[in-house]
């Protein structure tokens, strides 16, 4: 499978005179977890956030599916079938942990929408995805109540409650305890053996070589290598961006 | 987890639940007695006020409450509301009531265009948005003197006849009012449990995440807003409808949108009965300044020193903080502490586990 999922061809970003995303082409592959690594502000980030509307690209495309999804809302792009994670993890912090999953059910229709957040069928749901990340019983709890590391499995609950195709991760184990960690990167494969396709920013090399079966690598706001890990550790490019040698 | 769901609330006739509706019929049957209660009309005349006071800060907390952009011109709406109402009577013939109605729908209309151009911008930039609309509707309808009444002011036919008398003229508009204002709570209930609900409360909390998990964001604080609108139009035509007279200057004020953020705010934006206690406890304390000290602006030092207690001492209004009082004297078991316990466990049991290692 590598029709690629979400697929980018020369998607251009600049803040000031600088070029956060420069001419970005990459073909992240379809039902595999695809890493996305480079040093500190090689334009991961507003990568991330181009795809998935956030931000507006100053040029290029962006296709999902086969669909060009160029400048759509991030509403729409979640609608679409890609769910995203913050880096630095971002709950709704007045709101309960159950509150928080049951934001992302937005169906379409002025009385679907006007239905009460409750119903039991939404809540099942909710319940079960707060198990299987295992923060159930912090349910009625605000989210500002509770610890960075549940926060961020609350916040991977939220994203799993739109039913994504695609997961596009920030960070998954950035500021988390290696227990945590261990934990998330199972969730990973686990949601990825039912068919999900995941795209991670990360930092933690031990946790993508472990994780990942693609890897690109951005220098400068855009790919300078891609492939399998092994391949991409060993690319003499990578080593020089990495190093610096 | 073996206590997973000692967490889960208990299903049935909770006591806070009893509570709940024993206060709701109590706060009916106050508002429901308090005119044939009120020792002359021009307390029951006070009471008016606050209920039209209480009607607006609720529709304000619509759009304020639920998406957190704070509107400080809400008195655009409140005046045209009153202007729509008074000039579809005076200039279209239309009866009273349905001249309400119209105008109030004429408003939630004008609210769209205002929503699509205002609603672009986050915080205080919404807020000076919000400023600038009141400012250019005052000076229109002050300049406009063939159409509005200009600064003359605008009279407005009383929708009673002759014969009713200014005691019973206060004693219908005051339940007028009340049911106008049972609309908005009721508004505002149904929306705080829906799924748009949500959505919003996501909108005030963190609005990108709310769009990153799906939520329309611009359409839902448009329809807040709009909603909001509607309502408050509703209360400034009733308003005009019974006072009876329109001046552009008090109509169109920065200070009526300011006490609808003030009530709000001291009475809990989060809460379906905060910006009704705000108004009741601003409202009062206004009429009671403005009787003491005539026109002086002694009021406005009162309402800021209190605006200013309020947010250093209850920054979340009067509601959450009596309500988390309350919880913590009753020692039953609030959010805070269920977490609390939890972790407690979950280190003793994680303590456990590692000394049996």
């Amino acid at each position: 499978m590598t029709t690629g999922s979400v697929t980018t061809e020369g998607l251009t970003k600049s803040f000031g005179g600088v070029r956060a995303v420069d001419g970005a082409s990459v073909a992240f592959h379809d039902g595999e977890i695809n890493a996305l690594i480079g040093p500190n502000g090689s334009g991961k980030t507003t990568f991330f956030n181009c795809v998935t509307g956030m931000i507006r690209p100053d040029a290029g495309t962006v296709a999902y599916a086969g669909r060009d999804v160029t400048g759509l809302a991030p509403h729409r792009i979640a609608r679409a079938g890609i769910g995203r994670s913050f880096q630095l993890c971002r709950v709704f912090p007045r709101l309960t942990v159950l509150e928080n999953v049951l934001v992302a059910v937005q169906p379409h229709g002025l009385l679907q929408r006007l239905r009460g957040m409750r119903n039991p069928d939404d809540v099942a749901r909710a319940r079960e995805l707060l198990a299987r990340v295992g923060i159930d019983h912090l349910e009625h709890a605000e989210a500002r109540d509770i610890s960075y590391g549940q926060q961020k499995l609350l916040e991977l609950a939220g994203v799993l409650m739109g039913d994504p195709h695609t997961i596009m991760l920030d960070e998954p184990a950035g500021g988390v305890n290696p227990a945590l960690v261990d934990r998330i990167a199972d969730l990973v494969r686990e949601l990825n053996a039912e068919g999900r396709t995941f795209i991670i920013v990360e930092h933690n090399m031990e946790l993508v070589m472990g994780l990942s079966d693609h890897v690109v690598v951005f220098d400068r706001g855009r790919p300078i290598a891609q492939g399998t890990p092994a391949v991409v550790q060993d690319d003499p490019q990578v080593l020089e961006a990495y190093l610096g040698v | 987890m073996p206590n997973a769901s000692s967490a889960t609330r208990p299903s049935g006739p909770s006591p806070a639940r009893v509570l709940r509706i024993g206060g709701l019929l109590a706060l009916a049957a106050v508002v429901l007695l308090f005119p044939s209660l009120a020792p002359d009309p021009f307390i029951l005349s006070v009471g008016v006020v606050i209920l039209s006071y209480a009607v607006l800060a609720t529709s304000w907390n619509l759009v304020g409450g639920f998406t957190g952009y704070i509107s400080l011109g809400h008195a655009a709406y409140s005046g045209l509301g009153g202007y729509a109402t008074a000039l579809l009577i005076l200039r279209s013939g239309l009866n009273p009531w349905l001249a309400l109605l119209v105008g109030a729908l004429i408003v939630a209309l004008i609210a769209i265009p205002v929503g699509i151009a205002s609603l672009r911008v986050r915080g205080a930039s919404f807020v000076i948005v919000s400023i600038a609309l009141v400012l250019i509707l005052q000076l229109t309808f002050q300049s406009w003197h063939t159409f509005t009444g200009g600064s003359g002011g605008l009279r407005v036919p009383r929708p009673f006849g002759p014969d009713v008398l200014r005691p019973e003229q206060h004693e219908r508009f005051f339940y007028l009012h009340a049911v106008l204002l049972t609309l908005a709570l009721l508004t505002w209930w149904l929306i705080e449990r829906s799924r748009l609900g949500a959505g919003l409360k996501a909108i005030r909390e963190d609005e990108d995440k709310a769009q990153a998990l799906g939520v329309p964001t611009f359409a839902y604080k448009l329809t807040a807003l709009v909603t909001s609108a509607f309502f408050t139009a509703l209360g400034g035509g009733l308003y005009a409808l019974w006072f009876g007279y329109l001046d552009p200057i008090f109509q169109f004020s920065i200070l009526v949108g300011t006490y609808m953020v003030l009530m709000s705010l001291l009475g809990g934006v989060r809460s379906l009965f905060g910006p009704l206690l705000g108004a009741v406890v601003v409202g009062y304390a206004v009429e009671v300044f403005k009787s003491q000290y005539g026109d002086t602006q002694f009021h406005l030092v009162a309402t800021g020193i209190l605006l200013g207690l309020v947010v250093l001492f209850m920054p979340d209004g009067v509601i959450p903080a009596v309500t988390s009082f309350l919880n913590r004297r009753r020692r039953a078991a609030s959010i805070r502490e269920v977490s609390a316990e939890e972790l407690a466990r979950q280190r003793a049991d994680k303590q456990r586990e590692e000394a049996t290692r």
